[in-house]
């Protein structure tokens, strides 16, 4: 470590400047380089792509609108002649009024600036197609290089080639064990142990490395670091964000990403999964899963927020977690208008958003109930699954004997009908309230005989009803009716009463059971005014997992009318029936997809005229409320509707109709057999039902709206101001649609894919290689527009592409590439002097040095220490965090794991929203809000406060200490061990003089205070080795927490 | 080339301070210092999250108590946009405020009985009674106001002053967050005091009340302040053996860094400990200033951190969402924070910070002026209402014992001189000597600013 490294020649250090200051020649300047960002930065804003925002009908982003003739008559641009420019006299104009750009603007171009643009037009004012917009070639060609030795792959032929431009050399190879620690953390995101980098130290075989990096990308580990990264894509997170920020659970598919990246599936497979799985030819339960990945965008379920608004929000957020994370642009800016600088306009977004707006799903989640919003994935354990396809086929098994059986009951109908002197009764009632008074405590009577009483609320009255008096509602009260309804979906019902409404209601509660409407998913029962027409459904949650049917005519305004709902048990929407006056009434199914529980929120009492943020039945009227726990026969409806039908109906039993009608009341409700077998078929339904409540759900995107929606462009973005509709589409400028293609996700997916995309390969070798650098080929790997930086490597990058599409989008052998490469290999360390000519290291004249993640630094100590849990998967844990955090912002609480949850990997940990792991975000990892895809690396006390005393860094020091000192007795060569464990080589002669007399003096002293030693070897929950002396202990705890505080700890060099 | 790589260096990985003039020519917000000479040098903000009544504490609407329960017209609500809460409520009743209002001070300011320490200093302050958002609920309305946008993932004002002015004291962070402990109501959230797409250290640093103000500031168990420092000394000369091997400037931000941290290991607890104010500051203030967490607490600290040249701190406070039982819950709230807030103002002018302390009070939005839920003669509630509420000022520049914009008879709407939140941040940053539409700062191909491309100084505010 104590050597310098003199890389370069001085000579070629003023020669490098010399090439430097000479790039300023007379003739014309780059296009790419040069002119486009001028115009970009400071012309398109009024004269670009924005057709909006155009003035004095001026394009500049095309070469036709340059050269056009003007409102005023003149030529922005006469090609050649900058003295016949407008351009040219508007920029060096003085005049305020005159002057381009517009002093208002505060866009003032420099003198050199105005330079380029006129040396620009004196050469022709040439376009060119900003690069990314370019196809990618089907070949690119590598340069040929003087040098045979250095070059490993084409990597090294590009990167020396600009090398000899600028006459510079290449730095010599990093030394082995830097080499082996940097790929190490490079490929998995961990350190190697210090005997594979004393073994590959001694290991001269010529594939020794390239051994190594197929070990390394080999390892489930590489799998959890390439996850990590595309967690900050995908704006990976544990709650929903917003302000309540509850908990969801999305871990399943951060497990599937690892087992896609574990078993190296190309990269356009995991894409097309990641975006359309579930519309594969042949879609599996893992690929429909990994469509999760559009449904990871943060959702409210803040009281009183807007359904649509909030839908359209999420729709967008994929639009653009696309943008950025696939296509590396900012298609955000096209939300509210025309892209200003790149050619994406607003249609272009709407027309994505359309492609990706196919789900039934609602704005907002629920508050009231922990329901995964839909579409939800059923992910069952094997068990789940066997014991489910049981449970379903007894219940097929019950539906047809029952079939079977009610086609036989023609003698038993004959044999009761014959032995019935009076018309049949209309029993088994579970309420029965006529509101013919309200007590003085506001409770109503049950003629039922149950004794259950009605409640009142914001005391509705009595008037005149149907029947006596009638409950008279004013849309804020209500009637409600504890225990007289408490049916799940399994539980046939019929509910009846008389309505009367004076208005044509466009929404208005009739009666319901569920806690409120979009606050709780609207989980329950209802029977609403949708439109002035009766619409019942049964929810578990609106719109993707219900019920519902509405009938095709208005109710009758006025009077009062009979209405009556009747469910049959079945979870299907045939089973639901709507009567009105005693009669079936014709209805249209609006959701048929009832798969789960109806129960829940905190709701359970049948209510009358009101709900919880929802349209009450204002000036209305309801009379004889009939609940009855079985799906009465449709006389039997009639007789609620018009007591007597029974009575007429016995009469004239030898009418067809009439004894057809009795058939059905016999076979509803007095039929012995049938009533067991239904009996039967309900306790079936219960017990698939409780299976069903067992499995876990994922928010996953599937194409299941009943009716396709039309995406419209929405004015600035605003969900209430729709514009003219807009076709499914991707952006055209980029490239045409495929032929053929469907217009839906997977045809999106095949557009992202076709082999010549400029944007796809591009954007994602971009990413791996900055994985690899620190620093993307790209260096705005979130934006390769025309306000984006420019690569320095252009060619490189193009190659890089074409070879990974080549290659069947391989990301393993990509990053063997990469790593392999002379280039990557490089050492770090060089001169001053190519350190402030190339800061950035854009030449790549030596090796990459960057500060690790977050996750690395953690996962690093946590596996330097020997506490590294290594589970693959599974839910998200809870590792040390200071208290209150999640308190003082919202109530809940965190809870630390107890166990081995403190020493997962950090991919692993809990992240909430609002409040993101601290010691994550510390060191600049994102609150995973919105999509990310390059981090900032920033130096600030508080990194250093979280390594010197964070719990997690205290307990790693003593772990780490007590490891050590089990290992070996020689103080050096317990240095040494330590040292090598942390950063992956051999002290120095001076670094051991100084920590041996570290641990001489921290010993020392803390012989004389052992409550202290005693303290600091008990920070953390892993258990101290109490075999230890404990000065001795904590003298190398001391000395560990330094080693771990070093900057060449939480860097990679 | 180099100077400019040196300072640079310094500027990425100092705490501020230098910030301003050393940060890249793409970074540098201000190349030429202020934009123009500032009437204020730092500001503390309280947030009133929730939402505080306008009606029943500044706006006092006769009118309106003439004509308690009577439907809100429709002339007046010109059918904008409810929130879902009371949007679907068969009526819409008037609720008149149940509070007495008078006139106070010189200046007659209007204010209820409710706050009556701050009745005592509204010749200090600066009303705006026409203050109006866009957005009605409030992880957006909150999150406009502190960033300037609805959508999540714009900096902070803070972080914006930061980034762009730096500190006046190298050993605290610039800007500093304290949030009421203890308290219920909506939730608030870390991004709010986040640095956006700004450099991260930009970001509010929360000062909690308790043992670690800042988190992990404390040493662990066993490792007292002179073993941290010999721990420090050794780290240090490793990290200049590494230096001299690397040749790595970074390495020197990283030795900075970790004494910079030693000294905010003294400098926090030395700002947090209010031990050492004398007797006379909890009589201003109250005895509840004794007590760490508590609001009145949290505005001594404000004081002791804009002393020590913090540039912006932060209070929060939560709890004034009142759609039910306003009158029980507004007393509530002006209990605990009439009092502080009074306090800190009086108690700036009497050190003569509050000439160049912008103080800001004020929530994301205002209330309804009819009943959400049932209206009694005794109770009532109100929903948000994002088309005109009240924030007051003083300090730096203000314009004090004035009274701007007005609202309508009914306070539904903005009947004078409405002042937009652009409005509000834009003369911010205009008293702090910066020009809302040139501290722009460049991501993702586009020039942001605080202001979005909207916002006007209000100079009828300014003094």
């Amino acid at each position: 470590m104590s050597q310098r490294c003199p890389l370069l020649v001085p000579t070629m250090l003023l020669l490098l400047a010399a090439a430097r200051a000479q790039q300023q020649p007379l003739d014309a300047p780059d296009f790419d380089r040069e002119v486009r960002p001028i115009l970009a930065d400071r012309c398109f804003p009024c004269h670009g792509p924005d057709a909006g925002k155009r003035k004095a009908g001026l394009r500049l982003d095309v070469e036709d609108g340059s050269r056009a003739t003007l409102e005023s008559g003149e030529r922005a641009i006469v090609p050649g002649d900058p003295a016949n420019s407008e351009l040219v006299r508007r920029i060096r104009s003085v005049d305020p009024e005159y002057r381009m750009p517009r002093p208002e603007s505060k866009l003032a171009l420099s003198d050199a600036e105005r330079d380029v643009l006129e040396r620009w037009i004196a050469s022709g004012a040439a376009y060119r197609t900003h690069w990314a917009w370019r196809p990618l070639p089907d070949l690119v060609p590598v340069p040929a290089v003087d040098d045979a030795r250095w070059p490993r792959n084409a990597i090294d032929s590009f990167v020396l080639a600009r090398l000899r431009t600028h006459e510079l050399v290449p730095a010599p190879e990093a030394p082995r064990a830097r080499l082996l620690r940097r790929a190490s953390f490079a490929l998995t995101g961990l350190p190697p142990e210090p005997d594979d980098v004393i073994a590959f130290e001694r290991d001269d075989a010529p594939d020794a490395f390239e051994r190594a990096v197929d070990r390394l990308l080999g390892s489930v580990a590489y799998a959890e670091h390439m996850t990590a990264d595309w967690l900050d894509a995908a704006r990976f997170a544990d709650t929903w964000g917003y302000q309540s920020d509850v908990h969801r659970e999305v871990w399943p598919w951060r497990d599937q990403v690892i087992r896609a990246f574990d078993r190296n599936l190309p990269y356009d497979e995991f894409l097309r999964q990641q975006l359309a799985g579930d519309l594969l030819p042949s879609p599996t339960r893992e690929s429909a899963l990994a469509t999760a990945f559009l449904r990871l965008h943060r959702m409210t379920n803040e009281g009183g927020s807007v359904e649509e608004e909030y839908r359209v929000e999420s729709v967008c957020d994929r639009v653009e977690t696309i943008g950025t994370a696939i296509l590396g642009v900012t298609l955000g800016c096209a939300k509210c208008h025309d892209h200003k600088y790149d050619p994406f306009t607003q249609r272009d977004y709407y027309g994505l958003s359309a492609l990706l707006d196919d789900a039934d799903e609602a704005g907002l989640y629920s508050h009231f109930t922990d329901a995964t919003p839909t579409p939800a994935l059923w992910l069952p354990t094997a068990d789940q699954e066997r014991e489910l396809a049981r449970a379903t086929r007894r219940i097929g098994e019950l539906e047809h004997a029952l079939r079977i059986a009610t086609a036989r009951r023609a003698d038993a109908f004959a044999a009761w009908l014959g032995a019935l002197t009076d018309p049949p009764a209309l029993t088994g009632a579970s309420g029965v309230f006529g509101f013919e008074s309200i007590a003085a405590d506001g409770t109503l009577d049950d003629a039922s005989g149950h004794a259950r009483r009605g409640r009142t609320a914001e005391g509705p009255t009595l008037g005149p009803g149907a029947v006596g008096q009638a409950l008279q509602l004013d849309g804020e009260n209500n009637a409600s009716f504890p225990g007289a309804a408490d049916f799940t979906r399994d539980d046939p019902f019929t509910i009846a009463c008389f309505v009367r409404v004076t208005e044509h209601h466009d929404r208005a509660v009739i009666w319901h059971r569920s806690r409120a409407w979009t606050d709780a998913g609207s989980r329950g029962y209802e029977l609403l005014l949708e439109d002035g027409r009766l619409s019942a459904a049964l929810i578990h949650f609106w719109p993707g997992n219900a019920l519902r049917v509405v009938a095709r005519e208005p109710l009758p305004i006025g009077r009062f009318v009979h209405v009556a709902a009747r469910y049959e048990g079945s979870s299907r929407a045939a089973g639901l029936s709507l009567f009105v006056d005693g009669v079936p009434v014709a209805t249209d199914v609006v959701r048929d997809a009832l798969t789960r529980e109806i129960e829940g929120g905190g709701a359970d009492a049948l209510t009358l005229g009101q709900r919880f943020r929802d349209k009450g039945l204002r000036g209305a009227a309801i009379d004889e409320l009939a609940v009855v726990p079985r799906a009465l026969a449709g006389l039997e409806i009639a007789e609620l509707a018009a007591p007597g039908a029974l009575r007429e109906a016995f009469a004239h039993q030898n009418e067809a109709p009439q004894r057809g009608a009795l058939r059905e009341v016999f076979l509803a409700s007095h039929d012995q057999e049938l009533t067991r077998l239904r009996g039967e078929l309900r306790d079936a339904r219960r017990a698939r039902s409780a299976i069903v409540g067992a499995i876990r759900e994922i928010v996953t995107m599937r194409d299941d709206v009943p009716v396709p929606r039309i995406a419209y462009r929405l004015e600035r973005g605003n969900y209430e101001r729709r514009a003219e509709p807009v076709e499914p589409a991707a952006p055209a400028a980029i490239l045409p649609w495929p032929k053929g293609a469907p217009r839906n996700r997977l045809g999106l997916a095949q557009w992202l894919l076709d082999p010549r995309h400029p944007l796809t390969a591009r954007v994602a070798v971009n990413r791996i290689w900055q994985m690899h650098f620190g620093r993307g080929l790209v260096p705005t790997s979130e934006d390769f527009g025309t306000q984006g930086q420019r690569p320095v490597h252009p060619e490189l990058l193009d190659w890089l592409a074409r070879r990974f599409v080549d290659s069947g989008w391989d990301l393993k052998a990509l990053h063997r590439l990469i790593v392999t490469s002379s280039t990557w290999r490089q050492d770090s360390r060089c001169a001053p002097t190519l350190r402030e000519l190339d800061p950035d290291n854009e030449l790549l004249a030596r090796g990459a040095s960057f500060r690790l993640a977050a996750e690395a630094i953690r996962d690093g100590a946590l596996f330097a220490s020997g506490l590294l849990v290594r589970e693959v998967g599974g839910p998200s844990v809870k590792p040390y965090q200071p208290p209150g955090l999640w308190e003082e912002k919202s109530g809940t609480s965190y809870q630390e794991d107890p166990g081995k949850g403190l020493w997962r990997r950090s991919l692993y940990t809990y992240q909430k929203r609002t409040s993101p792991p601290p010691a994550m975000t510390t060191l600049d990892a994102g609150s995973r809000e919105v999509c990310s895809v390059r981090r900032q690396r920033t130096s600030n006390p508080l990194q250093a406060l979280l390594l010197m005393n964070d719990p997690q860094h205290v307990e790693t020091a003593r772990s780490l200490a007590q490891r050590t000192l089990h290992e070996t007795v020689d103080r050096r060569a317990r240095i040494e061990r330590m040292v090598r464990r942390v950063i992956a080589r051999a002290p120095s002669p001076g670094e051991v003089d100084v920590m041996l007399e570290a641990v001489a003096e921290e010993r020392a002293r803390f012989a004389a205070e052992p409550a202290a030693a005693l303290a600091l070897c008990s920070v953390g929950k892993a258990p101290r080795d109490e075999s230890l002396d404990v000065t001795e202990l904590a003298a190398w705890t001391a000395l560990a927490s330094t080693l771990f505080s070093l900057d060449e700890a939480v860097t990679l060099r | 080339m180099n100077a400019i790589t040196r300072r640079a260096l310094l500027a990425r990985f100092g705490l501020g301070g230098i910030a301003l003039r050393a940060l890249l020519d793409e970074e540098r917000p201000l190349p030429d210092g202020l934009h123009h000479a500032p009437r204020a040098r730092r500001v503390v903000w309280m947030f009133q999250s929730g939402g505080p009544s306008q009606l029943d504490l500044f706006d006092p609407k006769p009118e309106l108590v003439r004509r308690n329960g009577e439907d809100l017209p429709a002339s007046v609500r010109m059918g904008q946009r409810l929130t879902a809460m009371s949007g679907n409520q068969a009526r819409l009743p008037l609720a008149g405020s149940i509070f007495r209002f008078a006139q106070h001070g010189d200046c007659g300011a209007w204010v209820s009985e409710l706050l009556p320490n701050l009745t005592r200093i509204v010749d200090r302050l600066c009303f705006v009674k026409s203050l109006h958002t866009e957005a009605i609920n409030h992880d957006p309305a909150i999150t406009f106001f502190q960033t300037g946008s609805q959508i999540a993932g714009r900096p902070s004002i803070g972080s914006w002053l930061d980034w762009g002015l730096g500190s006046d004291n190298h050993d605290l962070p610039a800007y500093v967050v304290l949030v009421t402990k203890g308290k219920g109501g909506q939730p608030i959230y870390a991004r709010l005091w986040g640095p956006g797409f700004l450099p991260s250290k930009h970001e509010g640093v929360q000062f909690r009340a308790g043992q670690d103000a800042v988190l992990w500031l404390k040493n662990p168990d066993g490792i007292d302040p002179p073993r941290r420092r010999r721990m420090l000394d050794r780290l240090r000369t490793l990290h200049e053996f590494a230096r001299d091997a690397e040749g790595d400037p970074a390495i020197d931000a990283r030795i900075a860094q970790y004494e910079l941290a030693f000294r905010m290991q003294s400098s926090v607890p030395e700002v947090t400990d209010l031990r050492d104010e004398p007797a006379s500051t909890f009589a201003l203030y109250g005895d509840d200033a004794r007590t760490p967490g508590t609001y009145a607490a949290n505005c001594l600290l404000a004081r002791r951190l804009l002393e020590r040249g913090v540039r912006f701190v932060q209070l929060f406070h939560r709890d004034w969402d009142h759609h039910g039982n306003l009158p029980g819950g507004i007393r509530s709230e002006c209990a605990q924070t009439d009092r502080g807030s009074a306090a800190l103002v009086v108690d700036l002018a009497r050190r003569g910070l509050l000439e160049d302390t912008l103080v800001v009070w004020g929530g994301e939005f205002g209330r309804t002026n009819y009943s959400q839920g049932k209206l009694t003669p005794q109770d009532y509630g109100r929903d948000h209402h994002p088309r005109c509420f009240t924030y007051w000022l003083a300090g730096g520049g203000m314009r004090a014992g004035h009274t701007h914009g007005a609202t309508d008879e009914l306070g539904y709407n903005v009947a004078s001189d409405p002042v937009h939140v652009h409005d509000l941040h834009a003369t911010v940053l205009h008293l702090l000597g910066i020009d809302h539409e040139r501290l722009t700062y460049r991501f993702q191909g586009r020039r942001y600013r605080l202001t979005d491309v909207h916002g006007r100084v209000v100079r009828e505010l300014l003094a």
